[in-house]
């Protein structure tokens, strides 16, 4: 229908030792068109784009854009074609004002910086899509939705024809959203072209006039929006693998192994993080809590957890009450936790395995001896880790940073599991991994499940959640808003709880 | 560079990076030598010779390095933690302080009580002047820069006052106290020799230093957390209680290299003992790469260059003070190789 074809993808292979991260995806963007590209995580977006930037080299395909191939390219020169893209983790620097941040590395502000004119020039282009900056502000002053929008007015600028955006809604507020549609739409009538990273059906039948569905680096589906369904997309995007797991046990009929009662984390400016949230979980049970990123579940699990200082509440593992102890004394208690940064919280990147699989049990044999380190125990604990839980890895002298973030997360699962647990607190615990590897997380999850623990799992996968979570609850703005059983579980209505427009959540919180 | 300094230590390896650094400031002081009219081989063979010249040579150069390698083993272990101490300078001078007032207001008589009693209150003294630092910056949430380098100039004048006034010789003419009582003198190596005790505490403390950081859970604990703090807290180890600890024992460290300074070279206290001792540490850390085995040869290495120093000076007029630019030069050499290294490893 639309005659340009801005971009074409065909046949883009790329594997990462046997995964098969992209199995062969055309992908084709149109001048004016939105194109809305599905898919779990680990279904092989990310690898995609890397691999149009330039980031990665395919194994094999072709890139054709604007009638100019683009091979062995670097991310500098598709951004110098006229691709650009706004990453989930913005590129700004928040010392710096508006105008400032869209200068840097553009050669158009020039040598000698005419700040004023560009500073016109930013309030101009700004007006005309209606992303209303102050090119004068300081960026760290900016809300999130308004420093997404100085990465779009930045690709503008820049002469972007193909926008890419990262699951850019996973972070804003419904309003936000809707300006960010908004500014969608002018983009396609000037006739630019966006592939819309996401995993959330509503936004892309709103917006999009296409949908592509990756699922285990292929593409399942094509179909333009107006032919389909949510329902459809949901199942092509899911694929068979959705299933729910078998016995659910009635956590009334034992005692609770892990209660919350009335937790409040206040921020540092005394804004309520998490507001009177209670609950329990039973051994044997998975409680998954849903929830957009930021509406207090980090500060939730980290207030479990004995990192972060609650503001008031009670936390009990079992009838001990261990609100007032510290980490290490959690951990004592039988007491797990999956953080969701790797890179900086569950693992020390330059240690090895082995130091980081005695990360925080150091203090225990067989890792020490009194106060003195035992290198054969460390050594001796990895051996046996590194077979038990398949960490591909030379050895337990390995640093950590040198292994795929797999078999990283492989070691976190295996120190947390290994401990024998009778409470496992995981957040994101699948974050950024290959499908295997996030199977793997999962049934590590359900293994522990099966042996008795009770599981407080926090996600904002929806899926993975349905497919773990004996009971699913729903964080929106520190509150927890209502949790219900697996099978009661209806989409619709838990999609709107986590965006807080369910006008049920008052009657459905326990 | 104080906000890029602890980046920078990130990669602590390399002897050979020491070694490039410390040619290339060398190449860089002959050019001065050159341009200041004298000829840096001469300036260098005497320097050579006034470090290793004769046994009394490099006994006075291995007494040099000692408050070198006790300081510096402390601030790199501090380092490590990514705790930037850079309060050697009034820690060493407390520690001189604690040590000479403790000679004069509790006299001993055996020697092994004196030296004891002397060098201990050093060391309680420094930790107590590095604790104070360390509190500061817990719990008024002072960057521990500030409040260890604002506390040097303190220190500085708390030695000063206490030589006015209750520990100055009396009519001395000069701010330093009254000789101390032959029993305070650290014993000496080999008879005939100047060489003191002072360099085997050194090397007895670093190595100490070393099995601390490397093969015990408190130097595990310092390892994560000078990696990640996140990664400290949620490994359970607490950070502040971790901080104070290895401040207290830098703190010590610096307060033992004072006590040694004043009971092993001066033999009383004189205002101005610790000039330049405590920022030199720093700069020995850094060569050592934060290994405190490492610190040995880096403290010994700004102890014989000093040495030689004063020799060259005598010898060809060139002045002593061009080894200050050797060693600043060798800092800034260390510094550029390692964020060139860190850019490298970023890229």
């Amino acid at each position: 229908m639309r005659a340009s074809p801005l971009l074409e993808m065909r046949g883009i292979v790329k594997h990462y030792g046997a995964v098969r991260a992209n199995d062969g995806i055309d992908l084709d963007v149109s001048a004016g068109q939105i194109v809305g590209l599905l898919g779990e995580n680990g279904s092989g977006k990310s690898t995609l784009m890397k691999v149009l930037f330039g980031m990665v080299a395919p194994d094999a395909g072709s890139i054709v854009f604007r009638g100019k191939e683009l091979s062995g390219h670097l991310p500098r020169e598709a951004i110098a074609a006229g691709i650009d893209m706004v990453h989930q983790h913005f590129m700004l620097v928040e010392a710096m004002t508006v105008a400032e941040n869209i200068m840097i590395g553009w050669e158009k502000a020039g040598r000698w910086l005419r700040t004023a004119e560009i500073a016109e020039m930013i309030r101009e282009t700004s007006a005309g899509y209606g992303l209303d900056l102050d090119p004068r502000a300081p960026v760290g002053m900016l809300s999130f939705g308004q420093r997404q929008r100085v990465e779009i007015l930045k690709a503008i600028l820049r002469g972007a024809e193909l926008l890419v955006l990262d699951e850019p809604t996973s972070n804003l507020s419904p309003p936000e959203i809707n300006g960010l549609i908004t500014v969608m739409r002018r983009l396609r009538a000037e006739g630019k072209g966006i592939v819309f990273i996401s995993h959330k059906l509503a936004e892309v039948t709103a917006v999009c006039d296409e949908a592509v569905v990756l699922r285990d680096g292929r593409v399942v589906g094509r179909a333009p929006i107006a032919q389909t369904t949510r329902a459809d997309l949901a199942r092509l995007m899911v694929g068979r693998d959705v299933v729910a797991p078998i016995v659910r046990t009635d956590c009334a009929a034992s005692d609770p192994l892990l209660s919350v009662e009335n937790l409040s984390v206040d921020g540092p400016d005394g804004q309520h993080l998490v507001s009177d949230v209670s609950f329990s979980v039973c051994g044997g049970e998975v409680l998954a809590i849903a929830g957009v990123d930021g509406n207090g579940q980090l500060e939730l699990v980290e207030a479990i957890a004995g990192i972060r200082r609650p503001a008031g509440g009670t936390l009990r593992i079992r009838t001990t009450d261990v609100s007032r102890a510290g980490v290490a004394a959690r951990i004592a208690h039988g007491l797990s936790f999956i953080p969701p940064d790797r890179s900086r919280t569950s693992l020390v990147s330059e240690m090895s395995i082995a130091e980081n699989l005695a990360l925080r049990d150091v203090r225990q044999p067989p890792y020490s001896r009194g106060v003195f380190l035992s290198p054969r125990g460390l050594q001796a604990a990895a051996d046996r880790l590194i077979e038990g839980y398949a960490i591909r890895a030379p050895g337990g002298r390995t640093p950590v940073h040198q292994l795929s973030g797999g078999n990283q997360q492989k070691i976190v699962v295996a120190r947390e599991m290994d401990r024998g647990p009778k409470v496992l607190v995981a957040f994101q615990a699948a974050w950024g991994l290959d499908p295997g590897a996030t199977r793997f997380v999962l049934e590590q999850v359900l293994a522990l499940r099966g042996a008795g623990a009770a599981v407080l799992y926090i996600s904002t996968e929806l899926e993975e959640l349905l497919s773990i979570g004996d009971r699913i609850g729903v964080m929106f703005r520190g509150r927890l808003a209502g949790i219900m059983r697996r099978e009661e579980v209806d989409l619709e209505r838990l999609g709107l709880m986590m965006a807080g427009t369910s006008d049920d959540s008052a009657t459905l919180a326990a | 560079m104080l906000r890029s300094l602890p980046r920078a230590l990130r990669i602590p390896s390399g002897a050979k990076r020491a070694a490039t650094a410390i040619g290339a400031s060398f190449v860089a002081t002959a050019l001065l030598i050159l341009i200041a009219g004298k000829n840096p081989i001469a300036a260098f063979s005497a320097m050579f010779y006034g470090a290793f010249g004769s046994m009394d040579r490099i006994a006075f150069a291995c007494n040099k390095s000692t408050p070198y390698i006790l300081c510096g083993t402390g601030i790199a272990l501090c380092f490590r933690a990514r705790i930037i101490n850079i309060g050697g300078e009034g820690q060493i001078a407390l520690g001189g302080l604690g040590a000479a007032w403790v000679a004069f207001v509790w006299p001993q008589h055996s020697a092994f009580m004196a030296v004891g009693t002397a060098l201990l209150a050093g060391m309680a003294a420094g930790a107590l002047w590095s604790g104070l630092a360390a509190a500061i910056h817990l719990w008024r949430n002072v960057h521990e820069v500030l409040a260890t380098l604002l506390l040097n100039f303190i220190a500085l004048l708390l030695v000063g006052e206490a030589l006015h006034g209750a520990l100055g010789e009396p009519g001395a003419g000069f701010p330093q106290s009254s000789m101390l009582d032959n029993a305070y003198w650290l014993p000496v190596l080999a008879t005939g020799s100047q060489l003191h005790l002072g360099i085997v505490i050194a090397v007895v403390v670093a190595v100490a230093a070393h099995i601390y950081l490397w093969n015990t859970t408190g130097g595990f604990a310092l390892r994560v957390l000078g990696a990640s703090r996140s990664a400290a807290i949620y490994a359970g180890f607490s950070v502040s209680a971790l901080t104070m600890k290895l401040m207290l024992v830098a703190g010590a460290m610096a307060g033992l290299a004072g006590a040694v300074e004043v009971l092993g070279v001066h033999y009383r206290l004189i205002e101005g003992f610790s000039q330049g001792f405590g920022f030199n540490a720093v700069v020995v850390a850094l060569l050592g790469a934060l290994n405190p085995l490492s610190v040995i040869p880096a403290g010994l290495f700004f102890g014989f260059l000093e040495a030689g120093a004063l020799a060259m000076q005598r010898q060809v007029g060139v002045p002593s003070s061009l080894v200050s630019v050797i060693q600043g030069l060798t800092m800034l050499f260390v510094l550029a190789a390692l964020a060139s290294t860190a850019q490298r490893k970023a890229a």
